[in-house]
Order: structure tokens, then sequence, then C-alpha cells
């Protein structure tokens, strides 16, 4: 059975999303001032708006008070929010998508301390805590050969009576500067943990992101001697349940999501304006040069959408490798690769539709470019990304990983 | 077959390559990253660069310039863009309309406009087609409907003209000191037989600048809008004859490499010099960037690109050397046209390539990676779209 129906519920909440990026997004996200690629204020008061509609506490069982939404629809929540702005899509993307993990994952006793607060609260976000200051994710020179990649976590855990004592240093980590909770991978005596850390805890603080090649927003999270109770551990001590997870590439493609909707909106302002720009005597979408480049940019649209929603539909239906319904691979890398390459060509061609307009930067054109290009050159690269697919086409598994190194 | 360069090629290669390396290039970043675009232009660098030679090497020697040939001027284009790309067109902008004076304007014009050009550091020149509603109709007038193109009016009174209208995206606009406007003087005819050329001074009374462009690239070199309000132009202005201002620029009869077709080997060898830069970059960071603890060019994906970003180059390289030996020969061909197309494919996708070996260090991108490729995008409407690959087509022989 081949079944792309939507439900009555995903085309609703696609209405209602798109609905609220025509007329609240896009009159706000086109102004001047956000068209600057690297000063553009996060648009706080419209993040608050799509909490109020749920987006934010999205993928919440509806038992808990969220909207239960699978990948699938996450991705399409993403891709119309996206249409009108991709930061917004990104912290949305990064706090739903994190809501629903962290409920599947909590203790009863954690969701009665948190999830109550991430509910009541429209400014609260969500973030992860991952990365370090020179940690190598790439796998590059590692490439199908048996040395262990270096998890590189030098932030630390340490026991003491009914508390942890968390010490180290992250960057770039999704959402810190909104985030009243952070998942924190942190090493303990026995391997890797996720440690959950409110905010306001003392010795936790947030700095500014050096440089702006990201959507969202992003910040450095320092911790010293930040002490959380013993019960703040998501999963199972030592066993991390995001270890090793963004390795796989086989999660909801909510960045990819995002992508698409940068291809979307360019393509949709490439083919309103050629419907009502004259040259060469008619509207140029009437000339074959034109017209043969706007659709070459929803072919790549339909068919990046096609490859984003079955990696969702994948990452919903994990028994769907083992029934022989889908093929066993990282599914969601495929559609990341595909995806960022075909959306810089595809915004490309948008802006060029314009002509001068399509790099000046009191216009949305070169903003989608750019918005493109740091998609595509984000995390380890499409480069990488390909190489990761070759290890799993192979079938190459890489010895466990090294035990989690301590800090100096 | 020789592509051997004599000694006052390589002499000017190397004057404008130091030039280049000590006072461009330590300014590039700097002035990119500038957010008001009235003010990224840099006069000090502009002058030193002109008392060198750079602003006026393309005026014949018997009017005072230094009569470099086309391959020179290619060589210095491109050493000069090696260092940055706008600040590189910045020069070369002036060199395509001395082209044009030299080769359309009367014994008369040339010592008026011409010996001042020459006398000036600050001197820059400009050109005034492109307007709001009218881009791709002035590259490629449609032959269905003979009102498109430009809209800039210009009526006789007496011994003048009176100019009305606006200009859109003019390089130069706001700092040039004198500029060639392309003017309807016949509304009814096609653009081709009702339009004319005419030298406007930057005092001309009834002329002003408008707003300069806020780019994504190229923020160095500036574009402005020109507004004409019953602007001035004495008769003796016209370039050229009354409703023949295209056919003067477009080079039909007489000098057939001047004009636009300089323009079109000026983007190639511009873009020549961003795709050198990248490479050299790229180049170097791969032999000293480590990954895993080991370095970058040890991988093969990096080799490949390396690779690849060189191969384009080079070809790139050969295209534009040609066209200039043959623009030196005074050799008719679309090869101009179809290496300004090439060189925008080759430029925008070094650049990428370029930004994928730099790749991105967390949540930061390298600024000279970034600043390439925005350069390089550039190209995308003034090289390389539909329109002007279209245009080239029409060139084609036969």
């Amino acid at each position: 059975m081949f079944n792309l129906h939507l439900s009555s519920e995903q085309l609703e909440i696609r209405d209602t999303v798109r609905d609220f990026v025509a007329r609240e997004v896009k009159p706000v996200a086109l102004a001047p001032e956000r068209l600057e690629a690297f000063d553009k204020p996060l648009l706080a008061k419209l993040l608050d708006q799509a909490s109020q509609l749920g987006l934010r506490t999205l993928a919440l069982s509806e038992a808990a008070g969220g909207a239960g939404a699978d990948s699938l629809t996450a991705c399409i929540v993403t891709e119309e929010l996206a249409v009108g702005d991709p930061d917004i899509a990104a912290v949305l993307a990064h706090t739903a998508m994190l809501g629903g993990l962290f409920e599947r994952l909590m203790t009863p006793l954690q969701r009665e301390r948190f999830l109550p607060q991430f509910l009541g609260d429209d400014g609260f976000h969500l973030a992860f805590a991952e990365r370090e200051p020179g940690s190598e994710t790439a796998l590059g020179v590692n490439y199908h050969r048996a040395s262990a990649i270096e998890p590189g976590i030098g932030t630390v855990a340490e026991r003491r009576g009914a508390e942890w004592f968390i010490h180290g240093k992250k960057h770039c980590v999704a959402n810190a500067p909104l985030a009243r909770l952070f998942a924190v991978q942190v090493a303990t005596s026995n391997g890797i943990s996720t440690a959950l850390v409110p905010r306001d805890t003392g010795g936790l603080s947030v700095r500014p992101q050096e440089g702006r090649w990201f959507h969202g927003t992003c910040g450095e999270v320092v911790f010293e001697n930040c002490r959380v109770p013993a019960e703040n551990i998501l999963g199972v001590e030592g066993q991390s349940p995001f270890a090793g997870d963004a390795a796989k590439g086989r999660g909801a493609p909510l960045m990819q999501a995002l992508n698409l909707g940068i291809g979307r909106a360019a393509y949709e302002a490439a083919l309103d304006y050629s419907r009502l720009r004259v040259q060469g005597g008619r509207p140029i979408v009437q000339h074959q040069a034109i017209g043969a480049k706007l659709a070459g940019i929803a072919i790549k649209l339909e068919v990046a959408r096609a490859a984003i929603w079955r990696a969702a539909w994948a990452s919903d239906h994990p028994d769907a490798v083992a029934d022989r319904s889908l093929p066993d691979l990282p599914l969601q890398t495929i559609a990341e690769v595909y995806t960022a390459e075909a959306m810089l060509e595809a915004v490309k061609d948008a802006a060029e539709c314009f002509g001068a307009m399509g790099v000046m930067r009191d216009m949305p054109l070169q903003k989608y470019v750019h918005d493109a290009r740091v998609c595509l050159h984000s995390g380890d690269g499409v480069s990488d990304a390909r190489l990761r697919l070759a290890e799993a086409l192979a079938g190459f598994r890489r010895p466990a990983a090294a035990p989690a190194r301590a800090t100096a | 077959m020789d592509f051997s360069l004599n000694d006052d090629q390589r002499d000017w290669q190397m004057k404008a390559r130091k030039f280049a390396k000590e006072e461009i290039r330590p300014i590039s970043l700097v002035r990119d990253a500038i957010a008001d675009p009235r003010e990224t232009f840099d006069w000090e660098v502009f002058k030193k660069g002109s008392k060198l030679g750079f602003r006026t090497m393309a005026v014949p020697r018997e009017w005072g310039g230094q009569g470099t040939d086309f391959v020179t001027q290619a060589l210095v284009m491109t050493e000069l863009a090696k260092a940055d790309s706008a600040i590189s067109k910045s020069f070369s902008q002036c060199w395509k309309w001395s082209h044009l004076i030299a080769a359309s304007c009367t014994e008369e014009q040339k010592e008026r406009f011409l010996k001042p050009f020459l006398a000036d550091d600050t001197f820059v020149l400009g050109k005034g087609i492109s307007e709001h509603s009218a881009g791709s109709d002035n590259r490629l007038p449609p032959p269905d409907d003979p009102r498109a193109g430009l809209k800039l009016r210009a009526e006789r009174r007496g011994d003048e003209w009176i100019l009305n209208g606006e200009k859109a995206y003019i390089a130069n606009g706001n700092i040039g000191k004198l500029f060639f406007i392309d003017a309807r003087t016949d509304p009814n005819a096609p653009l081709k037989q009702g339009t004319t050329m005419f030298l406007v001074p930057r005092d001309t009374p009834g002329f002003r600048s408008g707003k300069v462009y806020n780019k994504s690239g190229w923020r160095f070199y500036q574009n402005g809008e020109m507004i004409f309000e019953n602007a001035r132009v004495p008769h003796a202005n016209v370039v050229g004859e009354v409703n023949g201002a295209v056919k003067k620029s477009g080079g039909a009869g007489g000098d057939t490499t001047g004009g636009d077709l300089f323009g079109d080997l000026e983007l190639a060898a511009n873009a020549l010099g961003i795709c050198d830069d990248a490479c050299e970059v790229a180049l170097r960071h791969a032999r000293s960037g480590k990954q895993g603890g080991r370095i970058l060019f040890e991988q093969q994906l990096v080799q490949l690109k390396l690779n690849r970003m060189h191969m384009l180059t080079e070809a790139l390289r050969s295209f534009v050397m040609r066209i200039a030996w043959e623009h030196d020969r005074r050799i008719h061909s679309p090869n101009a046209g179809l290496a300004m197309n090439f060189s925008t494919d080759v430029v925008q996708e070094v650049t990428e390539l370029y930004m994928e070996v730099r790749g991105g260090a967390g949540c930061a991108m390298d600024a000279h990676a970034d600043k390439l490729v925005r350069d390089s995008f550039i190209w995308s409407h003034l090289a390389g779209d539909t329109v002007q690959r279209l245009k080239v087509a029409g060139r084609l022989p036969g």
C-alpha cells in the first residue's frame, strides 16, 4: 500500500500555519532590517504568537497538552514557517522536536517538574547542548577506517551526594539565548549522559555566539560548578539517548524542511514577479528562458519534498525497514544532501529572474540565496554527508566509540 | 602560436600584482563589511592606483594615456580582482568608457573631456543605460515591441537638449564626474533608431544623484540612481549622431572591439582574478588546515575539489587571454561574449567549491569565502543571465 494522503489534521495545520505566515510573518519578516544577512533581530513577538497556535509544543502528546504531531507533520509545519522566516522556523523546530523527545524520555517525576512550565509559558524554549569548541564531528579522514571517532565531550558531570556538578563549555547551541531548559551532553564516570539543566541554575551562563552562520538563534553555554539534582539525568546514566543519533542520519529531517521552505519562498517570489515584470514585449514568464528556469525550480522543490517526507515518514515508522517497505538507508542524509544542493541552485535561479534586484540588500532574493547557502555549508557539509552515506551503503560498521575523555 | 608576454605586459602585470597585494588586499574585507553603501568606496586607494596609471591605462598614448593593449588590460584586471573584484571593477569601469571616448568622440569633445579626465585622479567615468523598467529590453530589444527599452527623454531646445527621466543601477552614478547617458530622442522609433548618447558632466543643471544601491556583493563598487529634471545638456555634447547612440556603443563599423565588447572581456578577466584568489587560498588552506590530526589535502574529496577549481580557472584563463589577443588584432567574433557567459559559470562554481573547502567552523563562515561567493553572484545578472546568453547566441556567425 502506497499512500500519500495527508490526514485532515495535517491539512488543517498546514492551512493554519500558511495563513499565519501570510498574515503575520511575511509583512514583518521582509522588512529591510530583516534582510541584512548578519544582523537580524529575532522576531520575538511572532514566536509567542506561533506558540499560541500550538507550534512550540507541537510534538508533545495530546495527553500532555500538545498536538501529538509526528515527524511528517513537524516537517510540513517547518517548511511553511520557513517560507516566511527561517529563524522562526528554526527556533520552533528545535523546541518542538526536543519537547516530544523529552516527554518520551523523561521519568514521570521529571515530566511533573518540567512539562507544566514548558506548556504554560510561550517564551519557554528548549535547547540541546552537545557541540564543544574544538570538537570534531566530521568523518573526513576517518572514512571507512577502523579508527573510532573521538566523541569530544569535555563537559564533565561529577556526582557529589545527591547532586551533579557540571563543568565545561558548549558552543553553537541552537536556541541557547531563548532556552529555559537545556539537555546537556556530559561525561560521567560510566560514559556519556544527558543532564537536564534549567536556565536559572547557578553557574550556567549563555553568551552570544560568534559568527552568524546559522538559522534561528545560537549561543555559547558555560557551566561553572553548575549544580543540578541527581534525578536530572535524562534516560539512563552513562547511556545518553542522544549519543550517536545524529550520525545515523535517520532522524526527522526538520532542517531539510526548513531548507525547502527557503527554496519555496524564492520560487513563489520569482513566479509572481515573472508574471508581472514585462520585458521583451511580454511578461517574462512567457519567455522560454524564464519558463524553463521556473520549471526547473519547481522540479527541485517537488523532488526535495518527496525525499524529505519519505525520510520523515521513515522516522515515524521504524518498522517499515523490517517489513521491507523502505530500504535500510539513512534517508535523512539522502534528503539532506539533495535538498541542500538543489535549493541553492533553485534560489540562485529564482534571484536571476529579478535581474539586478536579485542582489539588492533591501530585496529578499539575496537573502534567500544567503539562507540556502547557510544550509548547504552548515554542520560538516554535504561532502561529509556523502561519506557517511557511503559507509552505510558498504555496510561498514565503526568500532564502538572510545570512552569519554576527561577534562584537564 | 606563442603564449609568452612581452616585457611591457609583464611589467604592468607585476606592477598590478604589487599594488593589489600591498594596497588593495589589506582593505578588501574591511570595505566589504561597511554597512552603509555610500561609505564603502575608498578615494585614497583609488587615487594611489590612479597615480600608477590604473585609471587611465586604456587611453591612447597620443592623448596622454598609457595606451595599453587588451592583453595588458586583461592581465591588470585579473591581478587587481585577485585582491578585490569590486575595486578592480572601479578602475576598469573608467577604461570601458575611455575606449568609448577614443572611438566615438570628436576631437573637440576629447579636448574638453579627455584632458580633464587624464589630469584628475578622482575623475571617474560612468554610463547610464539601465532604468527601472528597462534592463533586458536595452540588451535585447524585442522585435515586436518597438517602444520597449529606456524611457529617459531628451528634447531639443535650440542649442540644448532637455533631459527628463531616471536611470537606475548606474555604475559610479554617485561618484562619477562624467557620464555617457543614453536618452530617447525619438520616442516613436525603436530603441536602435531613436536613441542618442550624451556626454553629461556631474555639474549639469537639473541632474542629481538618487539613492546608492545596497548590494550583497561588490560592495566597494558604487551603483546609483540618476535623476534628470529638465537637465540641460549642450548639443555639442551629443556623441556621434542624433538617434545613433546604440550604433556607436554597439560597435557597428569602426573599432568593433571597444565599448560593449570591452565589457565582455572585462567581466571575464575580473572573474578570473576571483578564481585565482579562491584557488590560491583554498590550496594553502588544504595544505595547512587539519582534520582528525591530518592535513586536509590528504583527503581525496579535498583534492577533487581543488582539481576542479584549478581546471575551471585555467580554462577560463585560456579563454580570457585568447579574446584579449583577438581584440588586439581587431578580430570580430562572438568569443568575448561567450567567455563572459562562461566566466559566470566558472566563477560561481569555483567560489562555491572554495567555500566548501573552507567549510563552516561551528557557527561561523570564513569572511573571505563569504565575500567571494557574494561578489561572484553579481555575474548572474551582469554576465550570465539568459538575456546575456541569448544576446551572444545572436552574434553567432551564419
